[in-house]
């Protein structure tokens, strides 16, 4: 084939094209663009600034260990949310090339270091060598330790990429990764609560922490700066020769998958092969014969079954069935809790309703080509609302009596409840308003939610219409607030009770009743913008 | 065929079309009348406002300005009426993807009011005709190009249409799969249906069609029966190159170094 050409030089340069043509394309994502790179360079040089000031501390490689770490996950985890941010790196767009794995490895990776995620790893980085080194000999580490620890991040968030976009080329996988991004997300629920314990008791308690990440790279690197510093050369050389093994190690990890995957046929070639007469029957046996004949039944039963079908739609309810959970009951396990806190699991599963047919994307056109009045359009509604209230229901009524049970608040239950069922109709009522209003596109690839161009939309539409909700509740609110501070209101707070659920399914009728005419007339208009995906 | 005079029941009568996509006008003032229980083909380049007329006839996209009369009813005026007349398989738009495809039937069928075992009896029967029933368990978002099709087909026959729009049927279906639908298609004709169908390619319309429409840059450029737009020219693809002003480029002067196996 061709001589031995560097083509390094290659694939940076086309990264670099990549990038500006993409930013050619819009002027808002060349605002974007531009606002994130500013705040990516003010918040690294302050991090930047931040770790010189801790140049000194007794805690300096604690803090600097947790951080490198935090930053290699971060690496990792990235390529998950954004898998076709980096059109460079993906390999499966090479294969017809004649390029040989080592150079094309290489090139790839330095392409990778260009961006603002590289500069900021690498304020970061320099930031922390800082913060640790003292004298020459450490500062001289100190830049082997950036270059390698960087490097590794890189190698490391390519390595997780290329055996995701393996998994990527099939359905199932597909699916997976898209879950994968959830893990992360009640995983920083999880992180949020550990901080706010941090933040009570000091730097200190990281230390135990530090003592192992100065051993795993690319903590490490940074560990031997500090070992430097303190004259124990052995253990440095150790240390970097950790973080040395680790990236050679992802190095070959990456450059294995790249090979497999620029060679081995993709998921959809491998089905059709193995294609089996009969997959497990799907028949609409229970499920069908419980819900109600027409319409209703019809589509509460396709609604059902797009939460466990839709990767999308199942990622969206594990999260607020999750965040629901969580915030009241963690909140009670901390002692910081409120029995009102349970009225979180109300609100986060009510948002399920807004977006209804951007749920749908562009398959709404079977929807709409079946939708000739405004009856219809209010019995879809009401079924879509009807499989929500199927789950939401008792899962609000579990949440709030959990609570309650874990901060032994009873005399509380009836009116929490009640609260919780009067914001359940009114986000129900502002969904089914705001889906027939403001419809958006969900992309069924990748992470977003949004499709560019309609974030401004789905914004109006979420926030307008979590605010709005709110507000509708005011009365239940104000009676909550009452029953508290009257003289014996307490004898009357059972009664919020039933007036929550009345005035929380009145709302839900009201609403539903306003959206359906909307729907009806804005066929063709929702259509257009559920379909951008 | 019948010629020259169109049959006085018009299937679609569209009057004045537009329709602008910001700076890009997509459709270009369109009057056309497409004669009932006829095979009608749509023909033009890609681009030329296929699509986007088919969405304005069927409903599914509001024009700027002018009119639509599809089985004698007002397409904006009462979409309701109409939608329940006819079938519709639009390209680019998704089905419900999470669905297998006797799913997807079922549920369109439900959702148009048929009885739930009718809907059954007739999805058993298209999906056997289609030859989908071997993979009717399967999710549709599993299907070829070619199935999805086929599946969009049946949920398009599904309600007995009396017009029936299909915007690129064929595009991307392989042989078997397109004779299948070809032969589903023709016996729907001939009990006095009307299909109208785009497609840019020619040899499939002059085989198909009894009477093209041509379209380029958002106007028609020609329509009756077929012969009448063939005319002289030796098959349909001539005329049509001719018509929208394409005939007679000749694209290999310049590349003398291809071929020869010297690079």
């Amino acid at each position: 084939m061709t001589g031995q050409a560097n083509i390094t030089p290659v694939v940076v340069r086309l990264k670099l094209s990549l990038l500006r043509n993409g930013l050619k394309q819009s002027g808002g994502r060349r605002a974007a663009y531009v606002v994130s790179a500013v705040i990516v360079v003010l918040f690294g040089a302050l991090q930047l600034l931040g770790l010189i000031a801790l140049h000194g501390n007794d805690h300096a490689l604690s803090v600097v260990a947790l951080l490198v770490a935090v930053l290699a996950l971060g690496w990792a985890v990235m390529p998950l949310f954004f898998p076709s941010g980096d059109e460079t790196l993906d390999p499966t767009r090479l294969v017809m090339l004649p390029l040989r794995p080592r150079p094309l490895v290489r090139a790839l990776l330095m392409a990778s270091l260009v961006g603002f995620g590289p500069l900021f790893t690498l304020l970061l980085l320099i930031g922390s060598v800082i913060a640790v080194a003292h004298g020459g000999a450490a500062y001289a580490v100190g830049v082997v330790a950036v270059v390698l620890a960087l490097l590794v991040c890189v190698a490391l968030a390519r390595a997780v990429a290329a055996a995701n976009i393996r998994l990527l080329t099939s359905r199932k996988g597909r699916d997976l990764a898209v879950l994968s991004g959830l893990v992360i997300a009640i995983g920083a629920q999880l992180v949020n609560f550990g901080a706010q314990r941090l933040g009570s008791s000091g730097l200190s308690q990281l230390d135990p922490v530090a003592d192992v990440l100065k051993w795993v790279p690319p903590a490490s690197a940074v560990g031997a700066v500090d070992s430097v510093s303190e004259g124990s050369y052995g253990v440095a050389v150790a240390q970097l020769a950790l973080s040395a093994v680790a990236l050679y190690a992802l190095i070959a990890v990456w450059s294995r998958h790249l090979t497999k995957l620029m060679t081995a046929p993709d998921g959809s070639t491998l089905q059709a092969a193995t294609d089996r007469p009969t997959t497990r029957e799907r028949t609409s046996g229970g499920l069908a014969r419980l819900l109600p004949a027409g319409r209703t039944g019809t589509v509460m039963e396709r609604s059902l079954r797009y939460i466990w079908r839709d990767p999308k739609t199942k990622a969206a309810w594990v999260t607020s069935l999750a965040i629901g959970l969580i915030v009241p009951v963690f909140n009670a396990l901390q002692g910081t809790g409120s029995i009102y806190f349970a009225c979180f699991a109300a609100g986060m599963l009510g948002i399920q309703m807004y977006n209804q047919f951007g749920q749908d994307t562009s398959a709404f056109w079977m929807v709409a080509t079946t939708i000739s009045s405004a009856h219809d359009a209010y019995v879809e509604l009401r079924a879509r609302a009807l499989a929500l209230l199927v789950i939401t229901l008792p899962y609000t009524t579990l949440v709030t009596v959990l609570t309650t049970a874990m901060l032994d608040d009873w005399p509380r239950l009836p009116q929490a409840l009640g609260l919780s069922l009067a914001l359940l109709g009114a986000m129900m009522a502002t969904g089914a308003w705001t889906s027939a209003r403001f419809p958006y596109s969900i992309p069924q690839e990748g992470y977003k939610n949004v499709v560019p161009g309609q974030t401004g939309l789905a914004w109006i539409s979420i926030f307008g219409g979590m605010v709005s909700a709110a507000l509708l509740c005011s009365p239940v609110i104000a009676a909550a607030i009452w029953a508290g501070i009257a003289k014996n209101g307490d004898d009357w707070a059972w009664l919020l009770l039933p007036f929550g659920a009345a005035y929380g399914t009145t709302l839900t009728w009201t609403g539903l009743h306003l959206a359906a005419p909307r729907t009806a007339a804005r066929l063709p208009e929702i259509l257009t913008a559920v379909s951008k995906g | 065929m019948t010629e020259g005079n169109e049959v006085a029941a018009a299937a679609v009568r569209v009057r004045g079309l537009w329709k602008r996509f910001g700076q890009q006008i997509a459709v270009a003032g369109i009057d056309l009348d497409l004669p009932a229980g006829k095979f009608i083909g749509l023909v033009g380049p890609n681009g030329a406002g296929k699509t986007t007329t088919l969405s304005m006839v069927t409903g599914l996209l509001r024009p700027d300005q002018g009119s639509v009369e599809v089985v004698g009813q007002d397409v904006w005026r009462d979409p309701a009426a109409v939608k329940a007349r006819i079938g519709v398989l639009p390209e680019g738009l998704r089905f419900f993807e999470r669905l297998s495809g006797r799913e997807l039937l079922g549920y369109s069928g439900r959702l148009r009011g048929l009885p739930g075992a009718e809907v059954d009896k007739r999805a058993t029967q298209l999906l056997d005709v289609l030859d989908l029933a071997g993979a009717q368990h399967k999710l549709v978002v599993d299907y070829s190009t070619g199935m999805r099709k086929k599946i969009g087909l049946a949920a398009a026959l599904l309600h007995n249409p009396e017009v029936l729009f299909l915007d690129e049927p064929f595009e991307g279906v392989d042989p078997v799969s397109a004779q299948t639908i070809r032969g589903v298609l023709e016996r729907y004709t001939a009990s006095g249906a009307t299909v109208v169908f785009s497609s840019h390619v020619m040899e499939l319309v002059e085989s198909l069609c009894d009477w093209v429409a041509v379209m380029a840059a958002g106007r028609i450029r020609a329509h009756g029966p077929l012969a009448e737009v063939r005319g002289e020219a030796a098959s349909l693809q001539q005329a049509f190159l001719e018509l929208v002003g394409a005939g007679g480029r000749d694209a290999g002067s310049d590349l003398d170094w291809l071929g020869g196996g010297a690079r």
